[in-house]
């Protein structure tokens, strides 16, 4: 090997300095970049408007992307082996909607309306592992399919929301934690758990590892001895798991079960590609995932600081997500 | 050289809807034998090496391991047997790095009970392998994607070895190297043979068939040709099997 700077390899016209492409080439290049576009979103919001920057408003935004947050966590996992499911949001609803149900009975137990609902999501994700692996369709066509007939099944079964009044179980989704001055919300320490809990699992073990390997090479994983089915339904069943906890939240959050509700799918999705992790499988880590969640949720909250209305707020995110994959296609040439 | 063979195929067949693969091969590999498996396109040498690595099952015939048989149905099965294959396209992870290639679906715990992974360990021991095999990598935390064919290679092997393979097979191990990783890779394999590890090696390159091995295998549509002792032979006579067949 001969000591070339990377930037001589480079099949671009323009030379970046040296410590740039150090950094660009890093694997996790993109949650500096991230990093660097959430401050500078919160500088421009907090110049802006004078009701940003302040404590409270943090933990709107925090409550606003909890939802998201959560199921994007596990979804997060599932993507990086190269998997996808588009039945996150049905299966939301359709968890969040059997706790509730639950729970309009008093005498019912909340540990019951978990188990239920934990119970129906890791179900449907199992399912989807299964018509995946051992069936062989394309994870597209069949979390659509699934997402068609858990939707169908949970307005079949109840067409209207169910109103929750168990405190307990409505401190889930509005309840507070008090530390000192701060009041944080439940869901927020909920998903910061869920991410750190992922965060370990990727960084530390050899499930961890394995979803990386899957992601970028699922037959040489299988040569090495790897029981890369088995993987792939077990990150399947997470990700209806994550999905269904994020639908008791939401639940908890609202103070019902909507079964009707729109599908989240592309909103949890879009997070996670804008964090950095390829639809092709193999590269992301969960902090890109948290940062993408984030600057989500501080641009959506921003902008309604400044009145900007719903439809151009749409607008905007979408072409953040836009920019933000294009810049990434346009790295793989340094 | 009367050592109980490490692996026999007897009569062992594969048909593909009705296409014979593979038709009635029998060989017999002994312990620490380097053997050559030749053929042209199509002639059924990545179907034996299939059946023999787990990745396909015979239609008919029998595998012996030890001098005794098996049924492989999944390439785990061959590896428990210290069978290890190393194809073309290697099956390395790009995203990971050296170590991590080395020590996959091998890996070292710090906690077994949740699989916590020992690193630090893992490096170590990369480390002292490659050494050990006289394999130079800038550090065994560079990631697969930025090595040279050879160095991906020399991963591939390192990997094997790590793994305890007695039988290792190596399909077309030189047809992407150049000059001086083509003698670094025939080098590593006198290595692995000096350790008593038997190889199969399927190449097109006759100068490199005849440089390390023992003894020559031929197919030819499906069927073997020739076995010969590889100082009894010359290449004129083993290309002349892989055009004609048998006489």
């Amino acid at each position: 090997m001969t000591a070339q700077s990377p930037a001589d390899a480079s099949g671009l016209a323009v030379r970046l300095p040296a410590p740039l492409v150090t950094l660009l080439r890093r694997r996790d290049s993109n949650v500096f970049f991230l990093l660097f576009v959430l401050v500078a979103a919160i500088v421009f919001f907090t110049i802006q408007s004078p009701y940003f920057f302040d404590d409270r408003n943090a933990f709107n935004i925090g409550r606003a992307v909890s939802i998201t947050g959560i199921a994007a966590a596990f979804a997060t996992l599932l993507m990086i082996s190269g998997g996808l499911d588009l039945s996150i949001g049905a299966i939301m609803n359709a968890s969040g909607l059997a706790a509730a149900v639950i729970m309009v009975d008093p005498e019912n137990s909340i540990i019951v309306a978990f188990a239920v609902a934990l119970g129906i999501s890791t179900f449907i994700g199992f399912s989807n592992g299964i018509i995946v692996t051992k069936i062989g369709v394309n994870p597209i066509i069949a979390t659509i399919g699934m997402q068609f007939v858990v939707r169908g099944m949970t307005l079949a079964t109840r067409s209207g929301s169910a109103l929750v009044r168990d405190r307990t179980f409505l401190e889930i989704g509005q309840g507070e934690l008090v530390i000192g001055t701060l009041e944080i919300p439940v869901p927020v320490i909920l998903m910061l758990t869920t991410m750190l809990l992922c965060y370990l699992v990727l960084r530390f073990t050899q499930f961890g590892k394995y979803i990386y390997a899957i992601g970028d090479n699922a037959s040489a994983c299988r040569r090495a001895g790897i029981n890369v089915a088995g993987m792939r339904i077990a990150l399947y069943t997470l990700s209806g798991l994550g999905a269904g906890f994020a639908g008791i939240v939401l639940a908890g959050l609202t103070g019902a079960g909507i079964p009707y509700a729109a599908g989240s799918e592309l909103s949890v999705i879009s997070a996670v590609i804008l964090g950095g992790v390829s639809l092709s499988g193999g590269v992301g880590v969960i902090q890109g995932t948290l940062l993408g969640v984030l600057l989500v949720g501080v641009l959506k909250n921003g902008m309604t600081l400044l009145n900007i209305n719903a439809n151009w707020q749409m607008v905007v995110e979408g072409s953040v997500l836009m920019i933000a994959v294009s810049l990434d296609q346009l790295k793989q040439r340094i | 050289m009367e050592a109980l063979p490490v692996v026999e195929t007897k009569s062992l067949s594969r048909y593909f809807k009705g296409v014979v693969a593979l038709n009635d091969v029998s060989v017999s590999i002994s312990a620490g034998e380097v053997v050559g498996l030749v053929g042209d396109n199509g002639a059924g040498k990545s179907t034996l090496v299939k059946i023999l690595s787990g990745d396909l099952e015979p239609s008919a015939g029998q595998v012996l391991i030890d001098g005794e048989e098996v049924h492989f149905r999944h390439p785990r099965d061959a590896k428990k047997r210290q069978i290890e294959t190393i194809y073309q396209d290697l099956a390395l992870c790009e995203n990971l790095d050296i170590m991590e290639n080395v020590f996959l679906g091998h890996e070292s715990y710090r906690n077994p009970l949740l699989r916590l992974l020992d690193r630090r360990r893992m490096y170590r021991e990369t480390s002292q392998l490659l050494e050990e095999l006289a394999i130079r990598v800038p550090s065994t935390r560079e990631l697969v994607m930025n090595l040279s064919g050879g160095q991906r290679q020399a991963t591939a092997l390192a990997r094997v070895a790590k793994a305890g393979a007695r039988l290792i097979i190596l399909d077309e191990p030189t047809a992407a190297l150049g000059v001086n990783e083509t003698r670094n890779l025939l080098d590593l394999v006198m290595r692995f043979k000096a350790q008593g590890r038997t190889i199969i090696i399927i190449s097109h390159e006759m100068r490199d068939v005849f440089e390390v091995t023992d003894r020559i295998i031929v197919l030819k549509r499906g069927e073997l040709v020739a076995d010969k002792l590889t100082f009894e032979t010359d290449p004129d006579e083993i290309v002349r099997y892989i055009i004609r067949g048998r006489d």
